[in-house]
């Protein structure tokens, strides 16, 4: 008997359908991936039959036998607690705020019956997932811990249980490149030790390939086949480290330099000491040229790009622009902050949601009225937007379209470079691959430079003639694109790469 | 926490100086003494009383006079009532206050949590709806109407409850309950919005795919951060309650502190007002102490 089979099944949500019969079935040890864009019904076919989506479903999904389709929530509660595990994609945000690890952890090991654990138990389950120092995470509240520890604490609770059905929906996509690794192998290893069986969810149909079974590919709630357009649209979409070298625009004269920046912050809470964010950290920028921050969460990447950009605090350091000093945060002039321009990671939270596009775009020219109009159609066509989204307001776009009013702002003041803090990074695969081609040819068409912050250096090598790999707020190795990843040279770069399809 | 706790104490005695000193400016700049009666008294008279509480000395004298006695404890004689000093007054008057005041929280307390809980639990039913709508009714009802009511079905018709007057506690029912209906209800709206907001998140999604049951994911997954907003509302609640609901009080007629409010601002008997003030203030402080240090147990990440 299969642990897991599911026939022709359906989700709708609100009556509109957006899973149109899928068909797997999955034995303990397996591994089947569920992989598509945002809104290709992935989630929804995997969560929808245990009940815990909006979703409602049809056709057919046995667990273990037992219908889930059309059986009572009494049914299917106890049949999901009993059986089945659950990892979610937002660490941050899937564990409950006021109780300890502790806590939820042995909620989670009690909740198919099992008797209260020991306190040396629950250690033990936390070395499974491979948590160090687990006798003080058992006391923490979970905003205590990072995005990497509260993930392996959810595959902790999630296994607790002994289930036969580990779900995991996205259980990577919020982390940097190589916790992603280390999750996607953690979960590998507990399939084989423990017999389980695992369905995975995911966006990105490469970093699956080598840990599924099979792969099920989605397209509108469509299964379809590995040599579907979609598909291969799919494994195009994602930059590779065997990628051939992109076409870069040749660099020009000198345009920033930047030297000994320190930022630090108080200590949160009541902890004495200050933190050293970005600790001396040195680079240079020419005209037309791309150079990228890469680092793990944590490494002070943004909080660097945003002190040169004079958006965030720098307590030492010199920055200059085509030779002269740029003046400090609360000094500089709206003129001298034209040259540097943000992009954000997400796209939607960074507009105002009471604006409307041609407003949001329009704000730096608020002066230049006679032309206004023909400036923010002209950028929208730049972008890639008709004109019609002027009068559209945030809500009303899509991620990538966001990202492209985002971009269309930051470009009406025409400056000199692009700072883009993870520009990509929270939009779909097949979005993301658009938006990056949009911003290649704006740096050929514009020359402008950019300033690229990722955690993924094969979507950084896209646009970037160099990269700088931060650690602890240190540029710890600094060359070119290709040189970088053909030949890194410290631990942290070498683990990057290595981390990197 | 005990930075909390001593930075709280730090802020406590200052505001508690400000508090007095303004109310007694107010009550200075309000026409009238107190003792302006029905009939005048004859000018030295009204000297010798008006020297002998100190009351024809220049304005700070006198604010120094005032608070610095109440620094000591000692809030003076009374202006109205002679025979008493207001320490007497407030002797008499505050524990009836403090014990209806406290059952009266502690019933709305219960009551409020418990139908925010079971509307929550049914969000979208019309359960909810109902007691939605009679949450707002007893919200919007004042005291001086339920306060009747009440006394009306439970006392006159029904016969099982005493009208008014204080000689068991079996007199306490009907206005403890009459004090809480309104308090319970904002309780109620406040913890249903709360757990409606809270029942979205993601962690609960979590607590319900582990296969709890309903009540549980409520109780242990989204009730302690749901509460916040009701924690900032019951602490202000709670100083109201307890230093006399001169309504209530009123209409039960019981010996609280309520009615020394009213009373003493009218006949401008000022040690009196500056005692209730002193108290209502100082159980402010506390209680808005008391909800900064709830919200670190009901959410971790208020701690910082």
């Amino acid at each position: 008997m299969s642990v897991y089979q599911v026939a022709g099944l359906t989700v709708s949500i609100g009556g509109r359908q957006v899973v149109a019969g899928i068909d797997f079935s999955l034995e303990a040890g397996e591994c089947v991936a569920l992989v598509g864009a945002s809104g290709s019904g992935k989630s929804q076919s995997c969560l929808a039959p245990f009940g815990i989506s909006a979703g409602i479903a049809g056709g057919s999904a046995k667990l273990l036998g037992s219908e889930l389709v059309g059986a009572s929530e009494a049914t299917r509660r106890g049949l999901r607690g009993r059986h089945v595990g659950f990892i979610f994609q937002q660490p941050m945000t899937a564990l409950t705020p006021h109780l300890t690890i502790g806590r939820q952890l042995a909620e989670a090991w009690t909740q198919a019956g099992a008797a209260k654990p020991s306190h040396r138990a629950l250690v033990e389950a936390l070395g499974r997932v491979e948590l160090p120092r687990a006798e003080e995470l058992l006391d923490q509240y979970p905003h205590r811990l990072s995005g990497g520890q509260r993930q392996r604490v959810m595959i902790a609770a999630a296994i607790a249980h002994r289930p036969k059905l580990l779900v995991a929906d996205e259980p990577t996509t919020a982390l940097d490149a190589p916790l992603r690794r280390d999750v996607l192998a953690l979960l590998s290893r507990l399939r084989r030790e423990e017999g389980l069986a695992l369905l995975l969810v995911s966006h990105d149909l490469a970093a699956v390939a080598e840990h599924a079974d099979r792969t099920i590919v989605l397209n509108e709630g469509h299964m379809v086949g590995p040599e579907h357009p979609y598909t291969l649209a799919l494994r195009a979409a994602s930059p590779r480290l065997s990628d051939p070298a992109p076409d870069l625009p040749s660099p020009g004269g000198s345009l920033l330099q930047v030297s000994g920046v320190r930022v630090e912050f108080p200590r949160p809470g009541w902890r004495r000491g200050r933190f050293l964010a970005v600790d001396g950290a040195s680079l240079d920028l020419a005209e037309g040229e791309g150079l990228a921050l890469v680092g793990g969460s944590g490494s002070g990447k943004s909080t660097l790009a945003r002190a040169i950009a004079r958006l965030g605090p720098m307590q030492a350091g010199n920055v200059t622009f085509r030779g002269e000093p740029l003046p400090s945060r609360n000094a500089i002039r709206p003129q001298q902050r034209r040259f540097i321009q943000p992009v954000f990671q997400d796209p939607v939270a960074s507009l105002d949601p009471k604006w409307q596009v041609a407003d949001i775009i329009a704000e730096p020219l608020r002066h230049l009225t006679p032309d206004r109009d023909v400036r923010i159609e002209a950028l929208l066509d730049e972008v890639g937007l008709g004109p019609e989204y002027a009068s559209r307001r945030p809500a009303e776009l899509s991620g990538g379209q966001a990202q492209r009013v985002a971009i269309a702002r930051a470009l009406v003041c025409d400056p000199q470079i692009l700072l883009l803090d993870e520009a990509t990074s929270a939009l779909d695969v097949l979005v993301a691959g658009r938006i990056l081609d949009l911003l290649a040819e704006l740096q050929h068409r514009r020359r402008l430079a950019i300033l690229f912050i990722s955690h993924d250096l094969a979507v950084a090598r896209r646009l970037c003639h160099r990269i700088a790999v931060m650690e602890e707020g240190r540029i710890v190795e600094e060359g070119p694109a290709e040189a970088i990843i053909s030949a890194p040279r410290h631990p942290s770069t070498q683990r990057l790469v290595a981390a990197t399809h | 926490m005990r930075a909390l706790l001593l930075r709280r104490l730090a802020t406590a005695l200052p505001t508690l100086a400000i508090v007095l000193i303004l109310s007694f400016l107010l009550m200075r700049l309000a026409p009238g003494g107190p003792f302006d009666g029905e009939r005048p008294l004859d000018p030295a008279t009204r000297a010798a009383l008006t020297s002998a509480y100190g009351l024809d000395q220049p304005l700070p004298t006198q604010i120094a006079i005032y608070v610095g006695r109440i620094a000591r404890g000692d809030f003076g004689p009374s202006l109205v009532y002679r025979d008493f000093t207001v320490t007497d007054l407030v002797a008499q008057g505050l524990p009836v206050s403090l014990t209806l005041g406290a059952l009266a929280m502690l019933l709305a307390l219960a009551l409020g949590l418990g139908i925010g809980l079971l509307a929550a639990g049914r969000a979208g039913s019309r359960t909810d709806h109902a007691l939605m709508l009679a949450m707002t009714l007893l919200t919007a009802l004042p005291t001086f109407v339920t306060g009747p009511l009440l006394v009306l079905v439970f006392a006159l018709l029904l016969g099982v409850l005493p009208v008014s007057g204080l000689e068991s506690p079996r007199y306490l029912v009907l206005p403890v309950v009459a004090l809480a209906l309104p308090v319970a209800g904002a309780i109620a709206k406040l913890a249903r919005a709360g757990l409606a907001e809270v029942l979205t998140q993601d962690h609960i999604r979590t607590a319900r795919a582990r296969g709890l049951a309903p009540w549980r994911v409520l109780v242990v997954h989204a009730l302690r951060p749901a509460l916040v907003p009701v924690a900032s509302y019951a602490g202000p609640a709670a100083a109201g309650l307890l230093t006399g609901a001169v309504v209530i009080e009123t209409v039960f007629a019981l010996p609280g502190l309520g009615r020394y409010f009213v009373q003493g601002a009218l006949n401008r008997d000022y040690p009196l007002v500056l005692a209730v003030v002193t108290i209502y203030a100082a159980l402010i402080i506390l209680f808005n102490l008391f909800a900064d240090l709830l919200y670190g147990w009901l959410d971790p990440r208020a701690r910082g």
